[in-house]
């Protein structure tokens, strides 16, 4: 089947009892068993069953079954949020004195847990510049554990050369980690280019909506967990070998931190993908078109989309991606205070913190997501106090431009 | 057709699927396991269409455990 298809049927082999059609929100805690033999074997991991909606539920099941399919990789693990996805991936492969090498253009909330939160358990992050291969290469050690990008870098809009940057990490024995949140499987399979594991904020596009947090983890089968640098999970991969990783995330970091996703928003998640591919499409053919449309407005300056062929990311972006450079563009107005006017005189646009709904959602980074990061480190990230980020909703792009174009006017009318 | 399936030997007929095999093997939930065949875990989406050969080596694998 193909991957559209896939993200209406997969997942879910169907509810025996009712014939449903939909995967049903099994809002339970726990499982009835009728013997407690049954119940030990699952324990043990012999035979498969629920136990306790925090270590898995049918629903969330479907959803991991679904997006394991998308990503054509070899199981998935769901979580509370995107967050909890990446302290999971995180706490899984680190310990105190070992390092991450991060690209430094990252969404603020994981270069928050890098930079303070890991680092007060012993932990060294090493952020890159992502768009510049070569400092992957210069960067890496013996006590680097993973190497973390995003398909295109949030909100400095770099697109990592993912293939290259995946060989310095195999060529170093440790798994590289993409964060696939603003590309989605619909634009990009990070596991065909080398990938190890793909993470993904799941409250962005493949919800769609804005209506629930989540997040995910799929292990693409590329990284052999049997000879890695890993002591726990190689001794897994005696037992269920490809699936060590995921085992052990289930059974130890997953199980003891406690990062599930309710019933509830796995089944907002499912009704995301059904529409995820088509959405994607509109979503990238808006943002193009804005892009274009901003790039020749006298009054704007530094588009930044790496669909625009004066991207410097553009030659990779038609390379690596599918259907285009995705809905997120970054510009610059002149000064602050012109970017909060500019937000403040949209009509359709929402200025809020969140990116993937249906509908085109405007922030001001540096005085918001970015708000606890100093001068410096800001503009080392690619962010200007000028600087405003859209995610290009599926709005009629008429519509779009229309409320742009008044936005401008308004900004620059005093 | 011969064929191991989670280490035994058993003797099963020519041309069944993995769907087949769970099915004739009574996994009771189908969407919690994970299957290994000849070394490579397969894609949900290949259980329908993949057909087993004579000597195939096949693992029911889980890794939904709640305990260990």
């Amino acid at each position: 089947m193909k991957p559209e298809t896939l993200s209406i049927h997969s997942g879910f082999t169907g509810d025996k009892v009712t014939n449903a059609t939909v995967v049903p929100i099994y809002q339970t805690v726990s499982y009835n068993h009728r013997t407690a033999e049954q119940l030990a074997d699952i324990f043990e991991g012999k035979a498969g069953g629920y136990i306790y909606s925090r270590i898995a539920n049918p629903t969330t099941t479907a959803l991991e079954n679904r997006l394991a399919e998308l990503e054509e990789g070899i199981g998935c693990i769901a979580t509370s949020s995107g967050m909890a996805a990446i302290s999971a991936v995180a706490t899984g492969l680190l310990e105190t004195g070992t390092e991450i090498l991060s690209a430094r253009d990252i969404f603020g909330g994981t270069a928050s847990l890098f930079k303070n939160t890991l680092a007060r358990f012993g932990i060294k992050t090493r952020f890159v510049d992502a768009g510049k291969t070569k400092e992957f290469a210069e960067n890496i050690n013996d006590n680097t554990r993973f190497v973390f990008v995003e398909t295109i870098g949030n909100p400095g809009m770099t697109v990592p050369d993912i293939p290259a940057v995946a060989e310095i990490a195999h060529n170093a024995n440790i798994p590289l980690v993409v964060d696939n949140t603003v590309t989605t499987p619909a634009v990009f399979k990070p596991g065909r280019f080398g990938a190890d594991i793909v993470i993904h904020s799941t409250s962005k596009f493949i919800n769609g909506h804005g209506t629930a947090i989540g997040g995910a983890i799929i292990d693409t089968g590329n990284y052999d967990w049997s000879s890695g640098v890993f002591e726990d999970i190689k001794r897994l991969a005696g037992t269920v070998r490809q699936l060590a990783f995921l085992s052990y995330l289930r059974n130890t970091i997953y199980r003891d931190l406690g990062g599930c996703p309710a019933p509830m928003n796995s089944f907002l998640m499912l009704q995301g993908l059904e529409t995820l591919f088509f959405r994607m499409t509109k979503h990238c053919r808006n943002a193009a078109r804005l892009a274009q449309f901003l790039h020749k407005h006298p009054k704007i300056r530094r588009i930044n989309y790496p669909g625009l062929k004066t991207s410097r990311f553009f030659e990779r972006t038609m390379r690596l991606f599918e259907g285009g450079g995705g809905a997120l563009l970054t510009f610059g107005l002149g000064d602050k205070q012109k970017a909060f006017r500019f937000i403040d005189s949209l009509k359709l646009a929402k200025n809020a913190a969140n990116l993937g709904d249906a509908k085109t959602l405007i922030i001001h980074p540096g005085s918001t997501i970015f708000q606890e990061f100093s001068a410096e480190q800001k503009q080392e990230m690619g962010i200007t106090e000028d600087m405003v980020r859209v995610s290009v909703g599926i709005e009629d792009f008429e519509d779009i431009k229309e409320d742009f174009n008044q936005a401008i006017s308004k900004t620059f009318e005093v | 057709m011969q064929l191991i399936v989670n280490g035994e030997n058993l003797k099963l007929q020519d041309g069944l699927t993995i769907n087949g095999l769970l099915k004739e093997k009574d996994v009771k939930t189908p969407d919690m396991v994970s299957v290994e065949l000849n070394g490579q875990i397969l894609r949900r989406s290949e259980f329908e269409t993949t057909e087993l050969k004579e000597g195939d080596n096949v693992e029911f694998l889980y890794f939904m455990g709640g305990g260990k």
